[in-house]
C-alpha cells in the first residue's frame, strides 16, 4: 500500500487517533515515514535543547554530539531485527551528520595531527571534502550491502546520459541566472574577487564540488533512494527536501537559520525531481556543484560570516 | 473514550512540541543585525564629502553647501568661503606619499623629507584619467589601493605587486553596477582594514591588504559616498545618504572562558540531552515499527 492521502481522506474522517494509528502501522511506508519523523525530531532536540545552557562558541561541540546521537541511534538498527526498514533512513542521516562534522572539524584534525604539514587551510578544507565523500561512499554501501532487497536504496549513480549532462548544464546556467537577476544585497553576490578566486579555486572548487557530491549521495541517493521503496514519488520527495531543508539549521547554528531551511526546502525539491526525472544523480550533483563553488567565490561575507 | 483521550494528549503534545520549537528558535542570536555604524548627525541630509582630523569634520552636502563642525560632529555650521577639502587622489603614510597623477598612473613619493619627486609605481595599472580614490594603510607597509574610472579596484601587495582586487557586480539583472565612492585606510598603524565606499554596496572592508573582502554596512543605507579615516578619534566617517555615520574602532570582546563548575554541568547538559534523545528515539521507534512488516 502506497501513501496516497487523497485516497484515504474520506475513510479515516469516521475513525478515531488509535484505529487510524492501527491501519497506517499496516501500511508499507509507515516504517520509513515514523522513522524518518522521529528521528528527525530526535536529532532536533539534540541539536536545539542545549541552546537553552550551552553557548556553541565557548564549549558546545553541537556537530560532535549530532553526529554521536545519529550513530547511537543508526548502530542498533543493524542489530534489531524489527528496526530493519529503519536502517537505510537511519544510515542516510548517520552519513548526512558525520560526514558533515569530518568535513568541519577536518581542518583542525589534519593541524593537530601534522601541523604545518597538513598545508593551508584550503589544503585543509579540500583533504576534510576527500574524507566527506570518502565517508559518504562508505556508509551508502554499508546500506546497499546490508539492507533487505526490498528496503535498498536506488542510488542512481550508474549512468549520466547526454539528457542528464544536458539537464546539469541547463540547470547550472539556469541557477547562475536566477543569482544575477536577484537582487545583489539578498544574496551577498555584490562582487568577485579575483586574487582570492586565483588563490583558492585550485583546492577549494574541487572540495565544494565534492561536498556537493557527498549531499546528493546522502539525500537524493540513500534519503530518496530509500523513501521511494515504500512511498508514493511525491511524497518521498517531498520528505527528503524537509530532510534537507531542516538539516541546514545545524549549518548555521549560530546565525540567523531561518531563512535556510525554507530556500533549501525548495532546492531540495527541485534536485529530488530532477534526480528522478532524468533517473541520475549525476544532474543535480552537476548543478549542487556549481551552485556551492558560485557560492564559495561569488559571495561577500558579511561581518558576521553570513 | 479511550481514543478521545489519546486524541488530545496527542494533540497537546504536539502544541507543547511546537511552542518549544518555536521558543528555541526565537531564542537563536541574529547578530547579523546589530549596527556597526552610528548616526552622527545630518540625519537626512546627503553628504557627498567628508574629512575629519581631531574634532574638526569637514563635510559637503548634496546641495553643494560646506559645513564644518569643530565638536566631532555634535554641530555643524557653514563653513567659511575658503575652506576646501582634501583631495582624494593624495594619500601620505609617515614618509612616504602616493598619489594618482592627472594620468590616470600611480604616483610615488618613497621618502618626502628627502625628494618631493614621485615616479610611476612600478606595474602600476592605468586608472584613467581622472581617477582619484586611493588609500595606504599604515599598518601595512607598502599597500595601496586604488580604483579606477572603470569601477575596477587595484590592490599593490607589500611585494609591489599590483592585482585586480575587487570587481563589483550588477545590482540586478535591470540595475547597473554600483560606483565606488571612496577608498580609506587610517595612516597611523592602528588597524589593517581598508575600507571602500560604494554607492549601492554600502561599505566594503579589507583586512589583508585587498587580498579578501567582507560586507561591513550593518548600520549604514546602501549608498555611501564618501571616507574618511581619523587615526586621532580612531574613528571611520560616512557620508551617505541620510546624513554622517561613524565607526570606532574598538576591541572584540574575548570569547567567554568556562573553567567552572559550570563548565561540568554545561557538559553533563550536552551529553545527557543527546543520550536520552538518542534512547527516546530507539524506543519511539520499537514501539511504534510493526513487529512484522509488509514487503
Amino acid at each position: 500500500m502506497r501513501f496516497d492521502p487523497g485516497s484515504h481522506r474520506s475513510s479515516v474522517a469516521a475513525e478515531g487517533v488509535g484505529d487510524r494509528l492501527q491501519r497506517y502501522r499496516a501500511a508499507s511506508w509507515w516504517p520509513t515515514a515514523a522513522t524518518l519523523v522521529i528521528a528527525e525530531l530526535g536529532l532536533g532536540a539534540a541539536l536545539l535543547v542545549p541552546i537553552t545552557f550551552s553557548d556553541p562558541n565557548g564549549v558546545d561541540p553541537y556537530l560532535a554530539r549530532l553526529s554521536v546521537a545519529s550513530v547511537l541511534i543508526a548502530l542498533p538498527s543493524l542489530f534489531v531485527k524489527r528496526l530493519e526498514p529503519a536502517r537505510p533512513i537511519l544510515l542516510a542521516l548517520a552519513a548526512v551528520a558525520t560526514t558533515y562534522t569530518l568535513l568541519s572539524a577536518g581542518p583542525q584534525i589534519l593541524f593537530d595531527l601534522f601541523g604545518s604539514r597538513s598545508g593551508s587551510f584550503d589544503a585543509q578544507v579540500f583533504w576534510a571534502s576527500v574524507a566527506q565523500a570518502l565517508g559518504t561512499l562508505l556508509i551508502a554501501f554499508a546500506a546497499w550491502r546490508t539492507v533487505a532487497p526490498q528496503w535498498r536504496p536506488s542510488l542512481r549513480m550508474r549512468h549520466l546520459g547526454l539528457g542528464g549532462l544536458a539537464a546539469g548544464v541547463i540547470g547550472s546556467a539556469v541557477l547562475i541566472g536566477l543569482g544575477l537577476a536577484l537582487p545583489a544585497g539578498l544574496l551577498g553576490r555584490v562582487a568577485l574577487q579575483p586574487v582570492a578566486l586565483g588563490r583558492d579555486f585550485p583546492l577549494l572548487g574541487p572540495a565544494n564540488a565534492l561536498q556537493a557530491f557527498s549531499q546528493e549521495v546522502q539525500f537524493r541517493g540513500l534519503l530518496l533512494g530509500a523513501l521511494e521503496r515504500t512511498m508514493s514519488p511525491r511524497w518521498a520527495n517531498v520528505c527528503q527536501a524537509a530532510v534537507f531543508g531542516l538539516a541546514h539549521l545545524a549549518i548555521s547554528y549560530g546565525g540567523p537559520e531561518a531563512p535556510f531551511v525554507p530556500i533549501t526546502f525548495l532546492v531540495g525539491l527541485a534536485f529530488g525531481w530532477l534526480v528522478r526525472r532524468t533517473n541520475s544523480l549525476w544532474p543535480a550533483v552537476i548543478i549542487h556543484a556549481v551552485a556551492d563553488i558560485a557560492l564559495q567565490f561569488g559571495i561577500v561575507q558579511g561581518l558576521y560570516g553570513f | 473514550m479511550g481514543s478521545e483521550r489519546r486524541r488530545r494528549s496527542l494533540a497537546a503534545a504536539s502544541a507543547v512540541s511546537t511552542a518549544i520549537a518555536a521558543l528555541l528558535l526565537a531564542a537563536a542570536p541574529a547578530r547579523a543585525a546589530d549596527a556597526w555604524w552610528t548616526p552622527v548627525a545630518l540625519a537626512g541630509t546627503a553628504v557627498t564629502r567628508v574629512s575629519a582630523i581631531g574634532d574638526t569634520i569637514m563635510v559637503r552636502t548634496g546641495k553643494g553647501a560646506t559645513l564644518l563642525s569643530t565638536d566631532g560632529g555634535k554641530t555643524f555650521a557653514t563653513a567659511s568661503a575658503d575652506a576646501t577639502l582634501p583631495p582624494d587622489n593624495v594619500v601620505t603614510v609617515g614618509s612616504q606619499r602616493w598619489e594618482i597623477g592627472s594620468a590616470g598612473r600611480v604616483l610615488h613619493v618613497a621618502n618626502t623629507a628627502v625628494s618631493s619627486g614621485s615616479v610611476v609605481d612600478p606595474g602600476s595599472p592605468d586608472l584613467g584619467p581622472g581617477a582619484d580614490l586611493i588609500a595606504a594603510p599604515a599598518a601595512l607597509p607598502g599597500v595601496v589601493v586604488a580604483a579606477s574610472t572603470g569601477g575596477t579596484v587595484w590592490r599593490r601587495g607589500q611585494d609591489g605587486d599590483w592585482k585586480q582586487a575587487l570587481l563589483l557586480l550588477p545590482a540586478s539583472l535591470v540595475q547597473g553596477v554600483p560606483r565606488v565612492t571612496s577608498i580609506a585606510a587610517f595612516t597611523q598603524p592602528l588597524s589593517e582594514a581598508i575600507y571602500l565606499s560604494t554607492d549601492g554596496y554600502a561599505v566594503l572592508i579589507s583586512t589583508d591588504g585587498g587580498d579578501d573582502w567582507i560586507r561591513a554596512g550593518p548600520g549604514l543605507p546602501d549608498s555611501v559616498y564618501s571616507l574618511s579615516a581619523d587615526s586621532g578619534r580612531r574613528a571611520v566617517y560616512a557620508g551617505t545618504s541620510d546624513g554622517l555615520f561613524e565607526h570606532v574602532l574598538q576591541e572584540l570582546p574575548a570569547p567567554p572562558a568556562y573553567q567552572d563548575a559550570a563548565l561540568v554541568w554545561r557538559w553533563i547538559g550536552i551529553g545527557a540531552v543527546t543520550l536520552v534523545a538518542s534512547v527516546v528515539v530507539l524506543l519511539a521507534m520499537i514501539r511504534l515499527l510493526p513487529r512484522r512488516v509488509a514487503a
